[in-house]
């Protein structure tokens, strides 16, 4: 693996210490970290689980290690949260839970059960675009759009926590999602005037 | 014309892309599809001595796990395959990270996890990665696609010798990497000797080609699709090792892969801008008439290929000057094959505007008025005119916008608080391909247009601007234009790269469109049942889907309507060549330095381009803000750092490979020329999209100079290097 940065070592992966915490969180009886032969036979069973994304409860079937956002995207076919960096680094794959803005990469969704989910695809009303939405066309505010799902529903988090008050707090409170076309002054302005349309 | 041309139109894709709908290359669910997931090499140079897969083949769900051992052979094939050889083919190591097994599971936990489990020992041998490490290595290049690599124009070491005023600095820049939000990705669907790739592509006919010769195949068995793509920036142009390789696993397994790249292997898979370095030399007489420029360039090579991306075109090309000489070397190295990154010449360019620069102070001269001293219209290799340059109307639309002549040129002379205030310009320029391209227009009975050309979206707006060109050309609303691109079922066009789409596709899509329209007029005019019977063609307007006499508003029919009645679409192909050029702008900016810390914002930023018409003034704004943080991370930040013990790549992740966030963005105020250049055959528009970014690092450095008296000649202008 390129990101194992001692080629002679068998380095922790990210999945083996979520692996681990993951066993641990569902209560099974195998001790974290173990690299044993139980340890990989639980690994492989798979865990039901019930997320309640947009409003609808979806009934799922995974490994305990599944990110929230490969359910998303491989098992419900919600791709609006785009996996950038798969570690928490882009936020192309930033959702709501309970309201609160996450990357989906970084936590698993077994961990999820019993929270509102909200994804780019349940931010509109029927035909009716989100205020977010809509200024994020207005304002020319992406160009590629692989991280505009994640700067969209980060930029709804950020109006309702209030910190979209000026320019210079909307550029510090989403400087968490990166756009490498780097349409970020259109997105500070489409931020914006979403933000006093929402206030109105 | 509803004349929506030059207008800043919504874009016609944007729905879509705010709300999930649009599908990217790995969001295509393919039933039945196994994960794949590559291992790299982690030495850089050596042989594998043995692998074993047993304890990865044995892990649940997992299905195949492909190693040089057992791979079918397979063919490097021509441009735009950069690379010298195909891994999973023999035991030989070229670089760190290069793949040599793949995994193949039902999951992508399981391919992750097995890929972890797969065990390589390798013959180690001591690797080189920065040019600094072999310099007595340095090499004159052959030719790459027939350019070559030493350019001379007069006698430019006599004339230095001659000179009256002589100035002479080094300049280097590090390795970058493109790093697109969206992952590399490839899904392989194969039906009989038929392959399907749903590719993240920036061409999807080259890519085509490529897959085709590497496989052994008839190009017209491969359909590749993209028609959203998640940012390329290059590094999506060529093609690369991970498409090959999942094409002919599919195969070999006989089940459909898709493969996504980690943000980590985007580090060693797909291309970078190559560390360089550079000695310029320039001569000048003392009233500042460049006389001289002498360009002596190395750039990193890779073991296996010699490629040159990184080229000094202004040098060449940018100003008068009758004596040039410049030289694009190179040193092999053991590190992944260089490519292609957006506005390759920026490299070559922050030398020689960061040389002007220090020139115009050597002089006494304002460094605008250098410029304007060594300005030309004259294309100086050919001797020809530009049939469209106004980079002098840039100069002064964009000095007096920023206030330039309020200058003091003093370094150190402005401080507010703790901060240093500089002020700093540049000129930007970038050449622009054209590629030969075909357009299909067609109006159906209900008066819908349907526009198909295998060209791109890479994010730049093609889907708004071509569907821009067709409704004017037609006369139709432009909620009726559906525009297909991506998928190398629709006519041909080329790749959308070297800021060439727009100079390649709109003289097509408006030559179909303009055929449909005269097409349809025609059979009106002929159709006893319209109300413009009888009426010669050039009499009829068309206006928001409706045909009208120009002189009686009140005799009209509509588009639908004559389809209808005619019983079949009414459909037009267009192809137009265009030229390869160069589009022109200044920018000037603002910075602020910090006394104690030596940390450096932009703060305020005027550009001024011309890029002939402007087809979307949205569009075209968001090249120049994106190429202005695309300069400022080039300028400030963007840096891979290479380990020169292993040759790794130390920081392959985007939390140690800075790129600009939101909080480095600074106010844009951009401005345009927007005259046609009668020379460009696209609705006299010219491409741009690598231009903005081309002088701002220049622009940045040295109005860090103009607020510090420091002049930081080797890329990033990192605080280190200002305290």
């Amino acid at each position: 693996m390129t990101d194992d940065p001692h080629p002679t070592r068998r380095a922790h992966k990210r999945r083996t210490v979520l692996k681990g915490s993951a066993v641990a969180a569902g209560a099974a009886a195998v001790p974290p970290l173990a690299a044993t032969a139980s340890a990989e036979a639980a690994i492989a069973s798979t865990v039901d689980i019930t997320l309640s994304v947009n409003g609808r409860d979806h009934d799922i079937s995974l490994e305990p290690r599944v990110t929230l956002l490969d359910a998303l995207r491989d098992r419900l076919g919600l791709t609006g949260a785009k996996k950038g960096c798969d570690r928490g680094e882009c936020g192309a794959c930033t959702v709501l839970v309970d309201g609160e803005r996450i990357k989906s990469c970084t936590t698993l969704a077994v961990m999820r059960q019993g929270s509102r989910i909200t994804t780019v695809e349940g931010l509109a009303d029927g035909d009716r675009l989100h205020p977010v939405q809509q200024a994020f066309i207005r304002h020319d505010a992406f160009q590629c759009g692989g991280c505009t799902s994640g700067q969209i529903m980060s930029a709804v988090a950020c109006i309702q926590e209030g910190h979209a008050g000026s320019e210079a707090e909307i550029r510090d409170w989403m400087s968490g999602n990166l756009c490498r076309c780097a349409c970020y002054q259109n997105i500070v302005a489409a931020v914006g005037d979403a933000a006093r349309e929402m206030r109105r | 014309m509803s004349e929506l041309v030059g207008r800043a139109v919504d874009r016609v894709d944007g729905r879509a892309k705010v709300t999930g709908g649009a599908r990217y290359a790995a969001d295509n669910p393919v039933p039945g599809a196994l994960q794949g997931f590559l291992v790299g090499s982690t030495i850089a140079r050596g042989e594998i001595t043995g692998i074993d897969t047993s304890a990865a083949r044995a892990h649940p769900g997992v299905v195949a796990v492909y190693t040089h051992r057992d791979m079918p052979r397979l063919t490097a094939p021509p441009f735009p395959y950069l690379k010298g050889f195909i891994p999973l083919q023999d035991t030989r190591i070229h670089h760190s990270g290069q793949p040599v097994a793949l995994v193949l599971a039902e999951t992508v936990e399981q391919a992750h996890e097995a890929a972890a489990l797969v065990e390589v020992s390798y013959r180690a041998e001591q690797p080189k990665a920065v040019i600094e490490d072999a310099l007595d290595e340095v090499y004159l290049p052959a030719p790459f696609r027939d350019r070559p690599n030493e350019i001379v124009r007069g006698a430019g070491e006599a004339a230095l010798a001659g000179a009256e005023v002589r100035f002479e600095a080094d300049y280097s820049s590090p390795t970058h990497h493109h790093n697109p939000i969206e992952p590399h990705a490839t899904t392989a669907v194969w039906e009989g000797d038929r392959l399907t790739l749903h590719e993240t592509a920036q061409g999807v006919n080259l890519t085509r080609g490529t897959v085709a010769a590497a496989l052994g195949l008839p190009p017209q068995n491969v359909r590749v699709i993209s028609p959203y793509l998640g940012g390329g920036f290059g590094a999506k142009g060529p093609l690369w090792p991970h498409t090959i390789l999942t094409a002919a696993a599919a195969r070999l397994v006989g089940r459909p892969v898709k493969l996504v790249l980690s943000r980590a292997q985007m580090f060693t898979s797909n291309g970078h801008r190559a560390q360089f370095r550079q000695n310029l030399r320039l001569g000048a007489t003392r009233r500042g008439v460049l006389t001289a420029i002498v360009d002596t360039s190395t750039a990193q090579l890779s073991r296996t290929d010699e490629a040159i991306f990184n080229r000094s075109d202004s040098a060449h090309l940018l100003y008068a000057c009758p004596n040039v000489h410049i030289r694009h070397r190179g040193v092999r190295l053991d590190v992944a094959t260089s490519s292609y990154m957006r506005s390759p010449e920026t490299t070559a360019h922050f030398g020689l505007e960061t040389a002007l620069d220090e020139l115009s102070y050597e002089l006494g001269l304002d460094p605008l008025e250098l410029r304007l001293r060594n300005y030309t219209e004259v294309n100086p290799e050919t001797g020809q005119r530009y049939t469209g340059k106004h980079l002098d109307a840039c100069y002064r639309m964009a000095a007096e916008a920023f206030g330039w002549a309020r200058r003091n040129p003093r370094p150190g002379s402005t401080k507010d608080g703790e901060e240093y205030v500089g002020w700093g310009m540049a000129t930007e320029t970038h050449s622009h391909g054209a590629m030969p391209a075909t357009a299909a227009v067609s109006v159906d009975a209900e008066g819908r247009v349907l526009l198909r050309i295998a060209t791109q979206d890479i994010g730049t707006g093609t889907y708004t601007v071509i569907s821009q060109v067709a409704a004017d050309a037609l006369g139709m609303p432009l909620d009726r234009i559906t525009a297909r691109i991506g998928d190398t079922a629709l006519p041909e066009a080329g790749l959308s790269a070297a800021s060439a789409t727009v100079a390649s596709v709109t003289g097509p899509v408006h030559r179909a469109a303009t055929a449909v329209r005269d097409a349809v007029v025609a059979k009106a005019v002929a159709d006893r049942r319209s109300p413009l019977f009888g009426l010669s063609p050039e009499r009829v307007v068309t206006e928001h889907g409706h045909l009208f006499a120009a002189d009686d508003r009140r005799r009209r029919d509509s588009y639908r309507d004559v389809v209808a009645r005619g019983g079949q679409p009414v459909e037009a192909t267009g192809s137009v060549p265009n030229t390869p050029g160069h589009s022109f702008g200044a920018v000037f900016l603002e910075v602020r330095v910090h006394a104690r810390y030596g940390s450096v914002r932009v703060t305020r930023v005027v550009t001024a381009h011309d890029l002939g018409r402007v087809l979307n003034r949205r569009t075209a704004r968001g090249q120049v803000i994106g190429g202005v943080n695309w300069g400022i991370g080039y300028a400030l930040m963007e840096h891979t750092v290479l380990d020169r013990r292993t040759a790794r790549v130390v920081n392959p992740s985007l939390s140690s490979y800075l790129v600009p966030v939101c909080a480095d963005a600074p106010s844009v105020e951009t401005l345009f020329v927007d005259r046609p250049d009668p020379g460009s055959t696209a609705l006299g528009a010219k491409g741009f999209g690598e231009t903005p970014i081309t002088g701002v690092p220049a622009a940045i450095g040295n109005a860090v100079f103009h607020a510090t008296g420091r002049r930081v000649r080797d890329l990033p202008i990192t605080q280190d290097k200002l305290l």
